[in-house]
């Protein structure tokens, strides 16, 4: 349920994000040349892939991060520019080791020189933190949290941000399994209705989680047919038709790697 | 207390080493004093050496604050400004090249046989160190930091002063330890080049007049500050910085 | 430089015809190669060290203040020394004795810009008086300006280590004592701006040998040693009666000394060299330390004998 201070998605209508002529070289050969991929408005959509084959490059080049080259275009499906609307969750979880895990949450307003977030925004940051189980942590430095711990602060920084797309780079990838499963669930949760792009080599986390799956395959690297999964998402984990899925999605993932 | 003491042990086992140096060697006192005879002359000339003493610890300080206050500057320029970069560098390079002792006598031409000289030269020395150290720092921020920055929409200048600027703090103290080891001997140079006053200036007296034992008194006192001046800074920094990554689990619990 | 002589040295050695094995000595100059060491380095040349079965290394040190350390350490045997710091060392237990004078008179002395307003030595209160910390500077001074109704603390004593006349050039010190004579009123002459001097021994001070020679108290019996001064000598002697020529010697294979400075402090110095080095005056001696126990520089006066001694 989202918070009555964060927008709701559904009201503002997060656009769809299309990705044209994507080209980028990587080491002197073509990572990806021609690519044309779309993200669904207001849905989930992940990307798996072998390692090297351009996921991250993709991502950040949606984000910004890399410079465009050539024809490749990136548009929102609304017309608007996508800069500044636009939230980013890495690898790690990038808190700032010197800053508390409620500051951390309101990284935003403190990067972008909005002053000293008023009462209000504190308090919702407050409450989201308490929301995923760190109430009795606002105070503490990253050093003093778990990997579990530490990336849900980022999640709730990333909501803090109030974006309607969502860049997500393998952030639960580094944790245990009983810990990616719960963080899985509360993003699915907080992050409902927004337009996610969820980059992960984890198949499982792909079906539990996506309205869409993508495999990423061969060099230079092309996307497969989308694979449309219906239901609402957290799908549970014991779900025969998810595992069922597995096997198929694991078969593409093979043929993709000797691609 | 328990860091103090063991820092005094090990002074304690030094001297016994250097008496042993002495009784072994049988070098003349007028090369190598025994403990005896430098305690002995640290006791008698008490308030002469500290007075002197509290001169140089002055030339210290004020070179180190003031080479901070440059090194600090020096390395956010080159940081945010490109073109700094290809002026800048070389002068820092060449500040650290040039051998010390060739520079001081200019500065004392220039500045005049006051602290003023001193202060100069300890600002010298660790000019390069602390600028070197910070503008590391800046250049080696985590990538992924940056990127979340630019994503959020941070402008450069907000984005060196939240992210960049706080995670090179643990490369600036660096530069800052090694700042307070070497900040003394700017001084002393500083002090034997053209000085009347100053531990420095003692220990040349002292040799000409062949008075090695209060040679070696005052190159103890001067010795013992710059110890007290790297671990009161290491405390100081261990305060502001805590969240320094401590690799080997050091005595921040005592 | 000077070690490249003594390697030329040691080849002419092999290539004369062999007499008895040269006998090797060091000898630690004061300070860098200058014509105060006039008569070493003319008999050098002259080979009066090498028909007295000597082969002398000379070495010029980095800091003064080691080559008597290190003769009393054993490590070199002979040092050029001045009797005030011999008087002090002495007192401080170094076994160190005189053997030889080198330069017989003072060369010490009070300088101030000629065309300054320092016309006397009272004019130089309130002034800044630049000094090189060389043990009993400051009791030189007392003594001078007590002479003129002057006190200590009625200047201003700055340390400016050995750069005498780039200070006083500069107008950085009003007066700097420790200046050499022969040496640093030419250096002031030659850059336009000629000193005014004021001579330690004239104002106050008892007169005393500038330079000497000293050697281990241990080995004050050496023979080495007399044949070391009688080369001496001879050196002395023949410079004085030829000091174009001997000024030729001084440069020769040393190109860096060949300059206006030494050639005018080489005339300058002439007349101060001990005509009998080897010759002691104890009465002198004796009266110099009596000054320095006055000064406070040193507790007691030893028996001469025990820090100076005539060689046999």
């Amino acid at each position: 349920m989202p918070h009555p201070l964060i927008a709701d998605p559904r009201a503002g209508a997060p656009p769809a994000v299309s990705v044209h002529a994507a080209r980028l070289d990587y080491g002197g050969a073509a990572l990806f040349d021609a690519l044309d991929f779309t993200l669904p408005a207001g849905r989930w959509t992940c990307l798996l892939g072998p390692s090297g084959v351009g996921k991250t490059t993709l991502l950040r080049l949606i984000a910004g991060l890399e410079a465009p080259v050539g024809d490749t275009r990136i548009v929102a499906g609304d017309g608007q520019p996508l800069a500044g609307r636009i939230a980013w969750m890495g690898q790690q979880d990038l808190l700032l080791p010197w800053l508390s895990a409620l500051d951390n949450a309101l990284l935003g307003s403190r990067l972008r020189g909005d002053g000293d977030p008023d009462r209000e925004r504190r308090g919702v940051a407050i409450e989201l933190l308490i929301r995923v189980g760190l109430g009795g942590r606002l105070a503490a430095r990253p050093s003093a949290l778990s990997g579990g711990q530490r990336q849900r602060v980022a999640l709730v920084r990333t909501l803090m941000e109030d974006r309607p797309v969502i860049l997500m780079d393998e952030p639960f990838s580094g944790l245990d399994s009983i810990t990616r499963w719960k963080l899985q669930d509360l993003a699915a949760e907080l992050l409902a209705g927004r337009t996610v792009l969820l980059v992960t080599h984890d198949p499982r986390e792909a079906l539990r989680l996506g309205d869409t799956v993508h495999v990423m395959a061969g060099r230079p690297a092309r996307l497969d047919q989308a694979w449309e999964l219906g239901g609402p998402t957290p799908r549970p984990l014991d779900d025969p038709a998810l595992l069922a899925r597995e096997g198929e999605l694991i078969r593409r993932l093979a043929a993709a790697a000797e691609a | 207390m328990k860091a103090v003491l063991r820092a005094l042990l090990v002074f304690a086992g030094l001297c016994l080493l250097w008496q042993a140096l002495v009784v072994t060697t049988g070098l003349p006192a007028y090369i190598l004093p025994p403990p005896t005879r430098v305690f002995a002359a640290l006791v008698g000339r008490a308030d002469f050496l500290l007075s002197h003493a509290l001169l140089t610890l002055a030339e210290i300080v004020l070179g180190m604050l003031s080479g901070v206050v440059l090194g600090v500057a020096s390395a956010l320029t080159l940081a945010s400004v490109p073109t700094a970069r290809r002026w800048l560098l070389p002068v820092l390079v060449v500040s650290q090249a040039i051998p010390v002792f060739a520079l001081a006598p200019l500065l004392v031409l220039w500045l005049g046989y006051g602290m003023a000289s001193k202060v100069a030269m300890a600002t010298l020395i660790i000019y390069f160190p602390v600028t070197s150290a910070f503008y590391d720092g800046l250049r080696h921020s985590e990538r992924g930091w940056l990127d979340l920055a630019r994503v959020m929409g941070a402008t450069g200048g907000r984005e060196l002063l939240h992210v960049r600027v706080p995670a090179a703090l643990p490369g600036l103290a660096s530069g800052l330890r090694v700042a307070a080891v070497v900040a003394p001997i700017g001084a002393v140079i500083g002090e034997w080049v053209g000085a009347s006053a100053g531990l420095g200036y003692i220990m040349l007296q002292a040799n000409a007049r062949m008075q090695i034992d209060v040679m070696f008194a005052a190159l103890l006192v001067l010795g013992v500050m710059a110890v007290a001046l790297y671990y009161g800074l290491d405390a100081a920094l261990r305060r502001f910085i805590p969240w320094l990554p401590q690799s080997l689990p050091v005595s921040s619990k005592e | 430089m000077v070690r490249r002589l003594a390697l030329v040295l040691a080849a002419l050695m092999i290539a004369a015809p062999a007499h008895a094995q040269q006998q090797k000595l060091t000898l630690l100059l004061d300070w860098f190669v200058n014509p105060d060491h006039g008569p070493l380095f003319v008999a050098q040349e002259r080979g009066y060290f090498n028909e007295a079965g000597l082969a002398v290394e000379m070495i010029a040190p980095s800091d003064p203040n080691d080559p008597p350390k290190l003769v009393a350490a054993g490590r070199a045997d002979l040092a050029i020394s001045y009797q005030p710091q011999l008087t002090i060392q002495a007192a401080e237990g170094l076994p160190l004795t005189r053997i030889a004078t080198l330069v017989a008179t003072p060369l010490n002395s009070l300088v101030t810009l000629r065309d300054g307003p320092i016309k006397s030595i009272a004019d130089l209160k309130g002034k800044k008086i630049g000094f090189s910390v060389g043990g009993f500077e400051d009791a030189l001074l007392k003594a001078m300006l007590e002479k003129h109704g002057l006190k200590l603390g009625d200047v201003t004593l700055i340390n400016i280590n050995f750069a005498l006349s780039p200070a006083l050039l500069a107008g950085r010190v009003d007066a700097v004592i420790g200046a050499f004579r022969n040496f640093e009123l030419n250096q002031l002459d030659i850059e336009g701006k000629p000193g005014r001097a004021f001579y330690v021994e004239e104002e106050g001070v008892p007169t005393y040998d500038e330079l000497i020679v000293v050697a281990n108290k241990a080995r004050a019996g050496d023979p080495l040693f007399r044949r070391f001064v009688d080369a001496v000598e001879r050196g002395t002697t023949w410079m004085i009666n030829h000091p174009q020529e001997g000024f030729q010697l001084f440069i020769k294979g040393r190109k860096d000394l060949d300059n206006e400075l030494n050639r005018r402090a080489w005339a300058a110095t002439l007349p101060r060299f001990a005509h009998s080095p080897a010759a002691l005056d104890r009465a002198r001696y004796e009266r110099f330390a009596e000054f320095l126990k006055a000064q406070g520089l040193i507790k007691q006066t030893a028996p001469v004998e025990s820090y100076a001694i005539e060689l046999r």
